[in-house]
């Protein structure tokens, strides 16, 4: 549920959707208006990037998006790098939250890993602006925030690993300690050069592809392909 | 080349044809923005960064490149070149198609430790520097989806694979690179040879078939005997 005065991180439309509060007087608590002011900025710095790129982006363009002051900007952050990291963030906790969600929901592994993707490229497709920031600008922002992507990246690995559990020797014996960064690596490019190519529509119709790929070390292609091809 | 072993002339005294010493100034220019990029990141470099580290004059850089799009530009197509270059000239004459990856892949990697800040430009840094360059990345992509994509003929279900696959592949193999690179040791790429072997050719042949060649890892077929 999304109410207006009270926008929740665990809303389904967060971010993109957050609250908007009227400028002025509202008699609201100075904490809150405090933080939601950081969310409208944080929203505002998205649809700025979207609109301009990350390199086109100025603080003018956030704070007129978010409808705050400058000076409100420089209250919670010193630059638009700062402002950018806590918008990755942000975009990267409630992907996070998703595919955590779908991965749990489900009791064997293989399914696990589709729901869990499944749920990625949903959120992916469904949120293009934010899609393009955590993929694509993310990238050209320099290297603090290049080091959260990979950071990011690499703490997908342990979905992967657990597929290890289980497996007859023969199968380990056939994984290397760099298979699951390979797969999560492939996985990724794939994704974000559709996105970068503005096809973030198509992202969708890669499941199958990426589940038979991220699935195969482990199950063999014959099985790997039933999973991918499961309804 | 005499020139090699020349110490540098002083300026103005240098007797060496003027083609030369543009190439050379190039090179620099080229090698120097490929450090700083790696270093700083695309966006932040400057044109001044670029001829502080080059020890050129800021004429020299202008007289070469119109602008620091324009020199990246340069940077990854030679290295795009470069390192396929090196990738044609050793699977090229291989027949056979694992070992033909194999030889691929690691005149891949002696490229990327011999180069490795220009060999991110084209792997990592093309992504985030221009539309062009993102573009000739994608050119560069598709140049190896060719040599893997020749797998689906010698796989027992070569028909049934994918149709990402290979862009996956190389998206992997890209990303274990980077990874590797990160480190700062690129010396250790080479040690990469057998688990990126076995990871590409997995899919095609199965596990056990890839590990098999991953682990001869000369790089080369085996005379004459069968694989098994």
């Amino acid at each position: 549920m999304s109410d207006p005065v009270n926008p929740s991180v665990d809303s389904p439309e967060y971010p993109p959707e957050l609250a908007r509060l009227p400028p002025g007087r509202h008699g609201l608590p100075r904490e809150f208006v405090a933080h939601n002011q950081r969310e409208r900025l944080i929203a505002g710095l998205a649809e700025a990037v979207a609109e301009n790129g990350y390199a086109g982006t100025t603080i003018a363009h956030i704070t007129r998006h978010a409808a705050v002051s400058r000076r409100t900007f420089y209250e919670h952050f010193n630059s638009k790098d700062e402002c950018f990291v806590a918008a990755y963030d942000t975009v990267m906790t409630e992907l996070r939250e998703r595919v955590d969600q779908a991965f749990n929901e489900e009791d064997e592994w293989p399914q696990a890993i589709r729901a869990g993707l499944a749920a990625m490229l949903e959120f992916l497709t469904a949120e293009p602006h934010l899609a393009r920031l955590s993929m694509v600008e993310a990238l050209v922002a320099g290297p603090v925030v290049v080091e959260r992507y990979d950071a990011a990246i690499q703490s997908l690995v342990p979905y992967f690993e657990a597929g290890r559990k289980g497996r007859s020797a023969e199968v380990l014996a056939g994984l290397s300690p760099s298979t699951e960064e390979a797969l999560i690596g492939g996985m990724v490019s794939l994704i974000s050069r559709r996105i970068f190519a503005d096809r973030t529509e198509e992202l969708e119709s890669l499941l199958p592809d990426l589940v038979e790929f991220t699935l195969t070390p482990y199950l063999g292609s014959a099985e790997a392909a039933k999973v991918a091809r499961a309804a | 080349m005499a020139a090699k072993s020349t110490p540098r002339p002083l300026p103005g005294q240098h007797q060496l044809p003027r083609e030369f010493i543009a190439q050379h100034q190039r090179a620099r220019i080229i090698n120097a923005l490929a450090l700083e990029v790696s270093e700083k990141g695309y966006r932040a470099v400057t044109v001044a960064d670029i001829v502080k580290r080059a020890g050129i004059a800021r004429n020299t850089f202008y007289e070469n490149f119109g602008s620091k799009e324009d020199c990246f530009l340069a940077a990854q197509q030679f290295a795009m070149s470069a390192a396929l270059g090196r990738v044609v000239e050793a699977a090229g004459e291989i027949d056979n198609w694992p070992y033909r990856v194999e030889a691929g892949l690691a005149a891949f990697l002696g490229f990327v430790a011999e180069e490795p800040a220009l060999a991110r430009t084209c792997m990592v840094d093309a992504l985030a520097a221009a539309p062009t360059s993102v573009r000739y990345y994608e050119e560069s992509l598709q140049a190896f989806v060719s040599l893997f994509r020749l797998g689906r003929d010698v796989s027992p279900h070569g028909q049934e694979l994918p149709d990402t696959l290979e862009e996956a592949l190389i998206g992997g193999v890209f990303w274990i690179l980077y990874q590797r690179l990160l480190l700062e040791e690129p010396e250790t790429i080479g040690e990469l040879l057998p688990e990126l072997v076995e990871f590409a050719l997995t899919p095609y042949l199965g596990a056990e078939a890839a590990r098999a060649v991953a682990l001869e890892g000369d790089g080369a077929p085996p005379a004459a005997t069968s694989r098994g």
